[in-house]
């Protein structure tokens, strides 16, 4: 069963590559506010959009 | 320094909404194609292009990565830009990921219909289209990390993680699973055999639909739920918690779709325990994408988009836990090879990601358009006449597929098989046609969504480009003075890792492969010998006209099929098959013993009729193979690339190859003269015949070689 | 004409409904110029998305804010206390806004960019209340910013504290990394064992199993090293301490397990327990998580100096205005205090008339005349006009702030170690000696076996899952509770709660609602005229009373009051609809003192009739009566109280125990000790500054607050005031938390016993030890969660049954 080897080594790096991420986020405080992201990206861009925008219909 | 001035793609939003309208249809109609085929052979027609065979790899593929593939991209596009206050890194990226990607479905569509397949499930693209994907998917990868780095937003909602472990993964086992050596430009041979390959294979089978049609569409679930809903996801903490525990578990669960088979006894366990485990993440994330709705349960009532997503939330839920359940021993025992298996993917594929397409579709389109849909009734009458489709397409398939087992399975007080398998097949045929008007049903509601969005799309007006603007991210600092490493990482986090990731990949496989594989394709057991040069371009046609479709080659060990089909599948008996064909599926009966079952001439009428030898046969009937002669002038390419592959064929054997094979031709064509058949040993038939005679003997040679001793 | 419809018109801006006047711009009305302000500023600037995300997200805006009231943050030495980071054009500091509490908010503070351009960028924290902004310091400053979140309704809180904590308050990340790389490699480990656990041993490839068992090696080490290291540290301390802690027995069986385990693979002789080993550490690590929840908004350990202001209007020789911080203040300075602010430091009164509201300080409740000469103690707030002080003490010196000098506040902050710990101790002894045993047993039979059986049992035997039950059952617990508005600082506090068998109430403001008073009028019948006149007077002034009197009338429109005059500390007068009204104390009105029994009158004239008096009495928190009850017959209660004996007869009825009043903070304390003294486990509750001694002194400090945002001074339990009426509910609640630890602990020993059975016959499998792991465990996690929910259900019927529930 040798290919074990190819599919844990491939897997094995995967994981730790996401281990490096999971580190990464936690180090620049992607988690510190852990609530006001799921309301911020309820907010719809505002900005007015300029009419004589090209209205390329499809 | 004050707000920055930007603008969203929404172009190529829209082309990949198109795409995923327009595949959308094409897969189904394929599907509804191959399904009535099922119950109406006449539907082959005879021809080869449109043969079952060829018909399901462009259906599945059709669906997978056209339908739900660009459906990935449209809200991956849509939302990322979002999500990240920033527009997609490079136009000219998205331009060539989007045409890109619209090229391989065509390529794959032809080179499908035309029988051009590696005959590996999810992966029957050859390998020009191989290399093809791996390029447009680096690009895709390119343009998302492209645009993360250049953000505005520091935090990475949770959907962002998603998609980049969809990216990463999916990178990596469609590289591993894709490792074959060609023969030519439209033909090539998996690198790994028998059980190794069937291992990578449903390691690849099982995390491509972890991660390409579930981690992206939950990604989908965390931006467009809560926007629909207009309400922030029930606990984001939780989809935090989701993410990473699915992420650490879900790429073990793939050997859990070779229970029973000659895979070794722990990978199989292994993949039950952490199929069971997933349960967990999976019905986090269903949770929390319902709880969502909490207390707005009357806006589910009025707004149809709601209602797509709920439903789709649901089926999630369903097939998540149905899963794991098939993954123990005793269910997959039963379940496996039937039409079972056929709902719980159709569940999964109709709910889950169907309806989440649709309910994003008639969310976005709108949107983008600045306008009102064009219909909310005929939406409704989407969602009803769908959800009705989706039952009628499941319901009867689970029924079939226990019934079927189940007649499998029966023997008489005598301990005879109760059934012959043509009763089963027989029994089945009014299933099948349920199950098509339930396909016909959730095809006609998707025709329903994109006339109606094609008014919408009439009346409003698109804006290609739309105004956005945020402040840029200020420089990070750190308390803690750790502040250029912070610097450091905060620039080059995540394409580091991807990059680093890839190379060591690539690196530890080509290093690996070789090692490994030519060591372990020596036989373990002594009477198995390679394939005849004759045996092999039978088996080449095999592969090509997709028998693995319908008929599998391996022998679980219950009394019910050894008594069926004789001795048990041993891993040794499959060092040589490049790729393994050990199906999936048993609308026909398993083939791995057929070997020497019936005369040749049988086989020859059964191809050219196969009702004329086994009344009530659904297997449509190969006129093309009396006609097409066999490809001699690969012949050598072949053998060497076996050779190259480690198969143990005599020094030189390449330059013999073609007179052995005339010889065996010859051979064959005489024996079937005897019955009073006459046909040319030069075509394509006699070389099937010649590899379906050969399938299993190898072992019963040498129990004979017992005997004799 | 009174309540007529139309009168009933909500503020677009904060949704309150519009009395005196009420504004309309296209089609909007207002209750006040200040939301009316509000609206414009983000009408001009196209940021309305504000009142479309929710229906009338402001805050009223009728309190007025002084000009320069922020002065003081162009301060050099105090803003470098405040920005967190600096440049040469940028600036990074954060805000406490307490007034945050929905998505329009976030919305809005997130633009503020657009409100003024040199704000470069703005982010909330809602579950922090906090807006952290980066702006550009050569444009704009400190100062502006500030005034621009207060203009749009949104003011920063600003305390003495601000400058003393360093804002270092994030969450404890090497705990996450623990967790996240121990799931790692506990995952990959499990995975790498399957080839051991069912082809049990004789695996078709040696090779494969070599490379497995050195992977599961290498994946180990960062759990053994890093991972584990808290329980090794823990160990070693209490071992230092000549005491065992559970963290003791659980090094050890860490220890041995690598130990083995190395052994065993690198002489190739077995597969070792690692992913045992890793498993336990894991789940120990999550339990630890999970137990130590931490409140975003709240801060249990505040001193006086969050209460106090952070400045200070100084009046330099010239008698001109200056803002400064408070932290600058020195004696013999002289200051000038508006109304409505606190005062920062001991000083004597030097012009104005005082009326400071004690309250919160001293408990007395209502406010207190002071006049010219005399000291006014810090902490006090004015409620009459602008005063004039002479700073006589420190503020760190001042009557209040000694409190904190007292050793009650310098004492370690973990009053009692947990009670698992002490468990513990006879479980390693139990453990030691069966391991001798065992030891003893195999010397005499198969030598050869000992150090298989003696580490084998170490192994099994180890306590991760009685740590287990304690962590999940304290977590969840302070979960429950803090549903029910009860927030514990640790869970230590809930064990100690469990063993308390005394209860001390402060008075104002704890079994007291804050301004919460019963008013009857005792005189001739008013009719509605008459109380549409009183309440438009009353209407005008802040004094408590005057405030108290409004919120006891019905809702009518308030009108205009013609020369209003309000004389500081007596009363108030003012023309309405051209009838002549006073309001005020007996000396005001009849030009005598009245000595009242218990609450305060304020007599009403109209017209020089005098139709009677409003009396005023301070009401209990509802349901207080039964609450004594039920806790009288479990534990010896007590009140203490800083305001006056007014009230000394209702209290009677109440409390069959001690009552004593004019307690000062001092005394409070030293009443606590010497109860303790006598060996009691006492409960305090209080609420305000005074009781800050006492609190911290108790064995559990609860204070009671009804805006849990509030200040709130040290304690170990925050709690909501409504969470008063079922105080009992809740205290028997947190009994229950050591039944639950006692019955998963004998479950845990079961298992514990399971695995010794194999131990002590030197044949424990590793696959045994891999399945009885997890199962123990979970099944522990599963039980004391799911046990002590079940529990909580008394308390939400509990609570259920109340008349009005604000709880979720």
């Amino acid at each position: 069963m040798s290919v074990i080897f190819i599919l844990i080594s491939a897997s094995l790096l995967i994981a730790l590559g996401f281990l490096i991420a999971f580190i990464w986020s936690v180090k620049t405080n992607q988690y510190e506010d852990d609530y006001t992201p799921s309301v911020r990206i309820l907010f719809e861009n505002d900005v007015k959009q300029p009419e004589e925008e090209q209205h390329l219909k499809k | 320094m004050e707000l920055q001035k930007f603008q969203y793609d929404n172009k190529t939003v829209k082309w990949f909404a198109y795409a995923t309208m327009f595949w959308g249809i094409v897969g189904m109609l394929a599907g509804l194609l191959a399904a009535l085929q099922l119950c109406i052979p006449a539907l082959n027609m005879e021809l080869p292009y449109t043969t079952f065979g060829r018909v399901r790899p462009i259906h599945t593929n059709a669906v997978i990565f056209a339908f739900v593939g660009n459906g990935i991209f449209m809200g991956v596009y849509y939302s990322l830009q979002r999500l990240l206050k920033a527009r997609m890194f490079s136009d000219f990226l998205s331009k060539v990921h989007f045409f890109g990607w619209q090229l391989i479905i065509v390529l794959a569509a032809i080179s499908l219909a035309l029988g051009k397949t590696t005959g590996k499930e999810y992966a029957e693209l050859e390998w020009p289209i191989d290399i093809l994907i791996t390029i447009v998917w680096v690009v895709f990868g390119w343009n998302m990390f492209g645009t993360i780095i250049r953000r505005r937003e520091r935090h990475l909602y949770v959907a962002i993680w998603f998609y980049i472990a969809t990216f990463v993964t999916i990178a990596m086992l469609h590289i591993v699973n894709s490792i074959e050596i060609p023969v030519s430009f439209w033909k090539s041979y998996s690198w790994y055999a028998g059980v190794q390959d069937a291992l990578v294979q449903w390691w690849y089978g099982h995390n491509a639909v972890a991660f390409f049609l579930t981690t992206p569409y939950l990604g989908l679930m965390y931006y467009f739920l809560p926007k629909a809903a207009n309400r922030p996801v029930y606990s984001y903490r939780l989809s935090i918690i989701h993410f990473w525990s699915l992420i650490f578990i879900y790429i073990w669960a793939g050997p859990h779709h070779l229970l029973y088979t000659s895979v070794p006894d722990w990978a199989q366990s292994l993949g039950v325990v952490f199929s069971i485990m997933l349960i967990a993440p999976s019905w986090g994330g269903m949770i929390n994408g319902l709880l969502t709705l909490r207390g707005a349960w009357d806006k589910v009532r009025e707004d149809v988009v709601l209602k797509f997503l709920v439903v789709a939330v649901t089926a999630y839920g369903m097939a998540t836990f149905e899963g794991p359940m098939l993954s123990l021993k005793s269910v997959s025992a039963i379940a496996h090879y039937t039409d079972w298996i056929v709902a719980h993917v159709h569940v999964g594929a109709l709910g889950w990601n169907g309806f989440m397409t649709f309910g994003i579709l008639y969310w976005l389109i709108p949107k983008l358009f600045r306008v009102d849909l064009y219909s909310k009734k005929l939406a409704n009458m989407h969602f009803w006449i769908g959800t009705l489709g989706i039952v009628l397409y499941a319901v009867p398939m689970y029924w079939s597929g226990i019934m079927q087992s189940l007649m499998w399975k029966e023997f008489t007080p005598e301990g005879q098989l109760k059934w012959q398998f043509m009763d089963t097949v027989t029994k089945m045929i009014p299933f099948y046609a349920t199950r098509a008007i339930g396909g016909t049903l959730y095809l006609t509601g998707a025709l329903f969504m994109v006339y109606n969005l094609i008014k919408t799309i009439k009346i409003g007006s698109f804006l290609a480009n739309e105004n956005a603007e945020a402040p840029a991210l200020e420089k990070v600092y750190s308390t803690h003075g750790k502040e250029h490493w912070h610097r450091w990482i905060e620039r080059k986090p995540v394409q580091m890792m991807i990059v680093s990731l890839v190379v060591v990949a690539i690196g530890g496989i080509i290093e690996f492969v070789p090692t490994f594989l030519v060591k372990s394709n020596i036989p373990t057991i002594a009477s198995v010998k390679p394939y005849t040069p004759l045996e092999l371009h039978g088996r080449d046609i095999y592969v090509r006209e997709g028998c693995y479709t319908c008929h599998s080659q391996m022998i679980r060990p219950f009394r019910s099929e050894t008594a069926r089909y004789g001795e048990y599948s041993k891993a040794g008996e499959f060092v040589y098959d490049h790729p393994f064909q050990w199906g999936s599926k048993r609308t026909g009966p398993d083939l791995a013993r057929l070997g020497g079952k019936y005369p040749d001439s049988w086989h020859y009428n059964h191809m050219l009729d196969p009702t004329s030898m086994s009344p009530g046969s659904i297997m449509p009937s190969y006129p093309w193979l009396f006609d097409d002669q066999i490809d001699v002038s690969s012949t050598v390419a072949k053998i060497k690339a076996m050779k190259r592959l480690g198969v143990p064929y005599p020094e030189n054997y390449e330059n013999i190859a073609a007179a052995d094979m005339e010889k065996q031709a010859k051979l064959i064509a005489a024996n079937l003269n005897k019955d009073g058949i006459s046909i040319l040993p030069d075509r394509e038939v006699v070389a099937l015949i010649a590899y379906l005679q050969r399938l299993g003997t190898d072992i019963k040679n040498e129990t004979k070689k017992d005997t004799l001793k | 004409m009174i309540k007529e419809p139309e009168s009933l018109l909500l503020c677009y801006h904060c949704g309150e409904p519009c009395d005196t006047e009420t504004i309309h711009i296209a089609e909007k009305n207002f209750c006040c110029q200040g939301c009316k302000t509000v609206y414009e500023i983000l009408n001009k600037v196209e940021l309305c998305d504000y009142y479309t995300l929710e229906k009338n997200p402001g805050l009223s805006q009728k309190t007025q804010i002084r000009a320069d009231k922020f002065a003081f943050l162009d301060d050099d030495i105090l803003q470098t206390k405040l920005i967190h980071y600096k440049d040469a054009t940028q600036s990074h500091v954060s805000f406490y806004l307490p007034q945050m509490h929905c998505s329009s908010c976030i919305w809005l503070l997130e633009h503020l960019g657009k409100l003024d351009e040199h704000i470069i960028r703005s982010q909330v924290n809602f579950l922090k209340k906090e807006v952290s902004v980066v702006f550009n310091h050569q444009d704009t400053s400190l100062r502006k910013v500030t005034e621009l979140l207060t203009t749009i309704g949104y003011e920063p809180h600003f305390s003495l504290n601000n400058l003393t904590d360093k804002k270092t308050k994030t969450y404890d990340k090497s705990r996450i990394y623990k967790i996240g790389i121990t799931g790692f490699c506990f995952g990959n480990i499990m995975l790498l064992s399957f080839p051991e656990y069912f082809s049990l041993g004789n695996m078709e490839e040696k090779g494969l199993q070599q490379l497995f068992s050195y992977l599961i090696l290498l994946l180990s080490l960062p759990v053994f090293f890093y991972g584990a290291s808290g329980f090794f540290i823990s160990a070693w301390k209490s071992l230092q301490q000549k005491t065992l802690n559970i963290d003791a027995p659980i090094a050890i069986a860490i220890l041995i397990t690598f130990g083995r385990s190395l052994y065993e693979i690198l002489s190739q002789t077995g597969a070792g327990y690692l992913d045992s080993m890793t498993g336990i550490v894991f789940f120990m690590l999550i339990g630890r998580f999970f137990q130590d929840k931490t409140y975003n908004t709240m801060a249990f350990n505040r001193d006086y100096t969050s209460y106090f202001p952070l400045g200070v209007t100084l009046l330099d020789e010239g008698g001109k205005e200056k803002q400064i911080p408070v932290s600058n203040l020195k004696t013999g300075q002289r200051i000038k205090v508006h109304s409505g602010e606190i005062i920062p430091a001991d000083c004597i009164l030097f012009l104005g008339k005082g009326t400071i509201d004690y309250s919160f300080v001293s408990g007395e409740a209502l406010p207190i005349e002071k006049h010219i000469g005399e000291i006014i103690y810090a902490g006090g707030k004015q409620t009459g006009g602008a005063l004039e002080l002479e700073v006589v003490k420190d503020v760190s010196q001042s009557y209040l702030t000694q409190l904190w000098n007292n050793d009650a506040f310098i004492k370690k902050e973990d009053k009692s170690e947990s009670y698992i710990h002490s468990v513990s101790k006879y479980f390693t002894f139990v453990l030691f000696s069966i391991a001798a045993a065992s030891a003893i047993y195999w010397y005499v039979n198969d030598a050869l076996r000992i150090w298989n059986a003696v580490t084998s049992v170490l192994i099994v035997a180890c306590p991760c899952a009685l740590l287990l039950s304690a962590t999940f059952t304290n977590g969840n617990m302070l979960r429950i509770l803090q549903k029910y508005g009860f927030y514990a600082r640790n869970a230590g506090v809930i064990e100690q709660i469990s063993e308390a068998d005394t209860i001390v109430f402060d008075k104002t403001g704890t079994i007291t609602q804050q301004g919460d008073s019963a008013i009857i009028f005792k005189g001739m019948p008013l009719d509605a005229e008459t109380i549409q006149l009183i309440r438009s007077l009353t209407g005008q002034s802040s004094h408590p009373l005057s405030k108290a009197i409004v919120q006891s009338l019905p809702f009518c429109k308030l009108l205009p009051v013609k020369n209003y005059e309000e004389v500081a500390g007596l009363g108030i007068k003012g023309i309405v609809l051209g009838q002549e009204i006073l309001m005020g104390s007996p000396e005001f009105i009849l030009g005598r003192k009245i000595s009242t029994d218990n609450g305060s009158r304020v007599y009403l004239k109209i017209n020089n009739q005098l139709p009677g008096y409003y009396s005023v009495q301070t009401n209990y928190r509802q349901g207080l009566p039964d609450l004594l009850k039920k806790l009288q017959q479990q534990y010896k209660i007590a009140l203490l109280s800083g305001d006056n004996d007014s009230e000394q007869l209702k209290l009677k009825e109440l409390f069959n125990s001690d009552l004593l009043f004019n307690q000062s903070p001092q005394d409070k304390l030293n009443y606590i000790k010497a109860l303790q003294s006598k060996g009691k486990k006492v409960i305090m509750t209080g609420d305000g500054l005074n009781d800050a001694g006492a609190l911290k002194q108790s064995n559990v400090g609860i204070a009671v607050t009804d805006n849990i945002n509030n200040f709130s001074p040290a304690c170990d339990v925050i709690m909501d005031g409504n969470g008063f009426s079922y105080f009992d509910a809740l205290l028997d609640y947190c009994k229950q938390n050591k039944l639950i630890i006692n019955i998963s602990f004998v479950i845990s020993i079961a298992y514990n016993l399971i695995g010794l059975y194999f131990a002590v016959q030197g044949q424990l499998k590793p696959v045994i030890a891999a399945i009885l792991m997890p199962i123990s465990s979970i099944s522990i996690v599963l039980f004391t969660t799911g046990m002590s929910s079940l529990l909580s259900f008394k308390l939400k019927h509990r609570v259920s049954k109340l008349p009005q529930n604000s709880k979720n």
